[in-house]
C-alpha cells in the first residue's frame, strides 16, 4: 500500500476548481468527489431541499468541461422515458413512404428498427456520449422501485441491452450523481453501491462565502446581516426552512429593492421580501412582524 | 489516526495498516453500517490513493463511502475518533457536515458517543453503574448506556399466546372495509356508469351490470415504544408485540425511544429470533435511561412521520408518560401526529393500577389528542385492547 500522500493536493485543487465554477465545497465534499472519479462508484447526494444537491453535480460538469445529462424522477417514470424509445411517428413515415415508392422489399425489419429511429433518453445518452458526461438522476426517491432497480442493473454493468438492436455498451462511463430528499427509503442495494454524501445547512462562513462568489455585488454588510437572519431564521421550527437558494433570491430582492443595509430598515419592507424565504403560509402565519424585528435587531 | 513513524510503508508496518483497517471495517459493521467485502477493499484503495497520513482526507473519503444513509453519516465521527484515537483525545470531533440549521447542538455525551464505547470499552467501563437516585417510576434526563440481555425476547410460552391473539387480530384487520366505495365487480349496488357503457356492446341493451363496492384497504400500524428505565418492567412486552404485530400485519413500523428514537422494525422483522435480540442489542444503546417523550416525538416527525405516516396510520405509543423533556414539547409535537393520522392509541402500564390518575405532566399534555387509553401490558389487557384497537382502525 501506498502510504505517501500526493491525492490529498488533487483533491485540494478540486476545491479550488469547484470554486471557480462557483460552488463552495468543503474538504469533505471534494474527498467525496474526488472518489467519484477514482473508483467510478456513483455518488448519492442527499439532504434538505436547497442545500444545493443539483448545484454541486452543475459545477462537477463545468469543472471536468462536460456536459450535464439532467433525469429529473418522478412517480411512474419507465424505460420509455429514462432508456430510449422508438419513433414511432417516423417508422410509420417510412413504412408509407416506402409504399408510394413500391419499394416495400428495401424496408424490412432491420431498417425500421435501426439507430436512426431511436430515441435515445437521459440514460442511454449518457453511456452513448465519446467524452464522459455528468449524469444527474434527479429526486430519485420520487421514482418507484421497479425503475431503481433499472437504474440497478445499468450502473452496476453500463450497458443496456435493446431487444430489437443488442446490447449497446458504454463508450464512456458517466460521473453519476443521484439526489434524493428522502420521501421513499431507497433499497439497500443501490444505497451500498453509492458512495454517500450528506448536504447539511451551510454554517455561518461557508453561507457567506456562497453568497460573496453568487451575488459579488452585494455589499458586505448587508451580506452579513443577510445570512445572520436566515441562520437565525432555521432555527425556528418552520415547515419548510429556507435553504441557500432562498438565500440567495432574498439578497437579490433586497438589492433590487435598494434597502443598504437591514439595520434601520423598516419591517413592512423586510416582510415584503419576505416571499423570497418564506414558502408555505402556516410559516407565513409564523413568521410575524414581531418575530422578524426582533432577529433584526440580532443581526 | 495513530501517527506513524518517519520510514513508510515497510512489509511489516504495511500489514498492520490493512490489518488496523480491516479492524475498522469490521467494527463499522458491528455497529449495523451494511458494508459489503468490495467496499472494505475499497476502503484500502481509497486509504493508499489518498495517502494515510491525510487523516482529514481520508475521514472524509471513508464517511463518504461506508456510509449509506443520514443516521450513519451522523454516527461516523464518533465511531472513527473512538476507533483512531487515543482515549482522551475523544474532544477532537471536527464535523465540517454540520452546519447550522438541524438544531440540536453536539452533546460530547450524546448517546452516539456513548454507543460508541459500549461497542469497543466493553469489558473495560463495564456500563455506567446505575446510579440510585432514579427511582423506577419517575423520568431522568441522563442516557444511560448499559447493556442490556435481550435474551428475555423470545419467551416461548408467552410468546406462543400472545401470537395467536395477534394473529386473530391481524386476520380481521387485513382486509378494512372503508366508506369510500370502488368499482367492484360482485356487489350489490350497480354501477350506472359501467353498466351503461357495457351496454353499447349489446346494442343499448344492459345485459351485463357493474356493481359498486366498498374499497378495502390494508391499515398501517406505526409503534412507538417507550425504553427508558421506568419502563423497564414493561418495554419486553411491548417489543414481543411489536415483534408479533410485525410479523402478522404487513404494514407495521416501530420505533422505540427514549432519549432519542431509533427504527427498530427491521431488526424485529428479522426471521430468526436470536438474530432479532443481536440485532436490537445493537440498537440499544440508552436501552432503560432516561425519558425524553417530547424530544423523541419530535424526531419522529423530522426524520420519519413523512415516509411513515398516511391518513390510514394508527400510531400506538406505549409509555407510562413521565417525561424528562421541555414541557409543552410533548403536546405540541403530538398534535401534529394528530394532525396526520388517523387515530393515536396510548399504551399506560400503570392506568391498569388501581387508583391510577393520569396526573403525569405528559399524560395530561398527551390526552387531548388520545383516541384511546389502553394498558395493553399483558396477555390478560391485549385480549381487551385489540378488539377496541379493531373497531377504530
Amino acid at each position: 500500500m501506498q502510504t505517501n500522500g500526493g491525492h490529498s493536493q488533487a483533491i485540494a485543487q478540486l476545491q479550488l476548481a469547484m470554486q471557480a465554477a462557483g460552488y463552495v465545497a468543503e474538504p469533505g465534499v471534494c474527498a467525496a468527489l474526488f472518489l467519484l472519479g477514482e473508483l467510478g462508484r456513483p455518488l448519492l447526494v442527499e439532504g434538505d431541499p436547497g442545500v444545493g444537491k443539483t448545484a454541486l453535480a452543475k459545477a462537477l460538469a463545468e469543472v471536468h468541461g462536460t456536459s450535464l445529462i439532467r433525469l429529473q424522477c418522478y412517480e411512474g417514470l419507465d424505460v420509455h422515458h429514462a432508456l430510449y424509445e422508438w419513433n414511432y411517428q417516423g417508422q410509420l413515415l417510412a413504412i408509407k413512404i416506402a409504399e408510394a415508392r413500391g419499394t416495400q422489399s428495401a424496408l424490412d425489419e432491420d431498417a425500421l428498427f435501426s439507430e436512426k429511429f431511436l430515441l435515445p433518453r437521459p440514460l442511454l445518452q449518457s453511456i452513448s456520449a465519446e467524452r464522459p458526461p455528468v449524469l444527474l438522476i434527479d429526486e430519485i426517491d420520487r421514482a418507484d422501485e421497479p425503475f431503481e432497480a433499472l437504474l440497478l442493473e445499468l450502473l452496476s454493468d453500463f450497458q443496456v441491452s435493446i431487444p430489437e438492436i443488442g446490447t449497446v455498451r458504454a463508450r464512456s462511463r458517466p460521473m453519476v450523481v443521484l439526489t434524493s430528499n428522502g420521501t421513499r427509503e431507497l433499497s439497500d442495494a443501490l444505497r451500498r453501491r453509492c458512495l454517500y454524501l450528506f448536504l447539511d445547512y451551510p454554517s455561518f462562513e461557508k453561507e457567506l462565502l456562497i453568497l460573496e462568489t453568487r451575488v459579488p455585488e452585494l455589499p458586505r454588510v448587508l451580506g452579513r446581516q443577510v445570512v445572520e437572519f436566515v441562520q437565525a431564521l432555521r432555527q425556528i421550527d418552520l415547515k419548510k426552512r429556507p435553504g441557500i437558494a432562498e438565500t440567495l433570491d432574498w439578497a437579490a430582492s433586497l438589492l433590487r429593492l435598494g434597502i443598504p443595509s437591514l439595520e434601520g430598515a423598516d419591517v413592512e419592507d423586510i416582510m415584503i421580501t419576505l416571499t423570497a424565504l418564506i414558502k408555505t403560509r402556516d410559516d407565513r402565519l409564523a413568521v410575524t412582524p414581531e418575530l422578524v424585528e426582533r432577529l433584526l435587531a440580532a443581526c | 489516526m495513530r501517527p506513524v513513524p518517519v520510514p513508510l510503508a515497510t512489509p511489516q508496518l504495511e500489514h498492520a495498516l490493512k490489518a488496523r483497517i480491516a479492524g475498522f471495517v469490521s467494527t463499522l459493521r458491528a455497529n449495523g453500517f451494511p458494508i459489503g467485502v468490495e467496499e472494505g477493499l475499497d476502503a484500502l484503495a481509497t486509504a493508499a490513493r489518498i495517502g494515510v497520513l491525510e487523516r482529514d482526507a481520508v475521514r472524509a473519503g471513508w464517511r463518504s463511502l461506508l456510509c449509506a444513509r443520514v443516521d450513519e453519516w451522523r454516527r461516523f465521527d464518533a465511531l472513527f475518533d473512538s476507533y483512531w484515537l487515543p482515549a482522551n483525545s475523544k474532544a477532537w470531533v471536527q464535523n465540517d457536515s454540520s452546519g447550522a440549521g438541524r438544531g440540536a447542538p453536539q452533546r460530547s455525551d450524546s448517546p452516539q458517543s456513548g454507543f460508541a464505547h459500549s461497542v469497543f470499552e466493553l469489558g473495560e467501563a463495564g456500563g455506567a453503574p446505575a446510579d440510585g437516585d432514579t427511582a423506577r417510576e419517575g423520568a431522568s434526563r441522563a442516557a444511560l448506556t448499559e447493556e442490556v440481555s435481550f435474551a428475555n425476547l423470545h419467551n416461548p410460552a408467552q410468546v406462543r399466546e400472545l401470537e395467536i391473539l395477534v394473529r386473530t387480530f391481524a386476520r380481521r384487520v387485513r382486509r378494512l372495509k372503508l366508506r369510500r366505495e370502488h368499482a367492484q365487480a360482485a356487489e350489490q349496488r350497480i354501477d350506472l356508469r359501467r353498466t351503461l357503457r357495457a351496454s353499447l356492446a349489446y346494442g343499448g341493451t344492459p345485459l351485463r351490470l357493474a356493481f359498486r363496492g366498498p374499497r378495502r384497504e390494508r391499515p398501517r400500524l406505526v409503534l412507538l415504544l417507550d425504553a427508558s428505565r421506568s419502563m423497564s418492567l414493561y418495554s419486553f412486552f411491548y417489543l414481543r408485540l411489536a415483534r408479533a404485530l410485525t410479523g402478522a400485519v404487513a404494514d407495521t413500523h416501530s420505533f422505540i425511544f427514549h432519549t432519542r428514537l431509533t427504527p427498530i422494525s427491521e431488526a424485529l422483522d428479522d426471521p430468526d429470533p436470536w438474530r432479532a435480540q443481536e440485532r436490537l442489542r445493537l440498537l440499544s444503546a440508552g436501552w432503560a435511561g432516561g425519558t425524553l417523550i417530547g424530544e423523541s416525538l419530535r424526531d419522529f416527525n423530522r426524520s420519519h412521520a413523512s415516509r411513515v405516516l398516511h391518513s390510514r396510520t394508527v400510531v400506538i405509543i406505549a409509555s407510562d408518560g413521565f417525561d424528562a423533556g421541555e414541557p409543552g414539547m410533548l403536546g405540541d409535537e403530538l398534535g401534529k401526529i394528530a394532525g396526520r393520522t388517523r387515530r393515536i392509541v396510548w399504551l399506560n402500564p400503570l392506568k391498569g393500577r388501581a387508583g391510577y390518575e393520569p396526573t403525569a405532566r405528559g399524560m395530561q399534555e398527551a390526552l387531548p389528542h388520545i383516541d384511546l387509553f389502553e394498558t395493553g401490558h399483558d396477555v390478560h389487557s391485549l385480549r381487551r385492547l385489540l378488539p377496541l384497537l379493531q373497531e377504530i382502525l
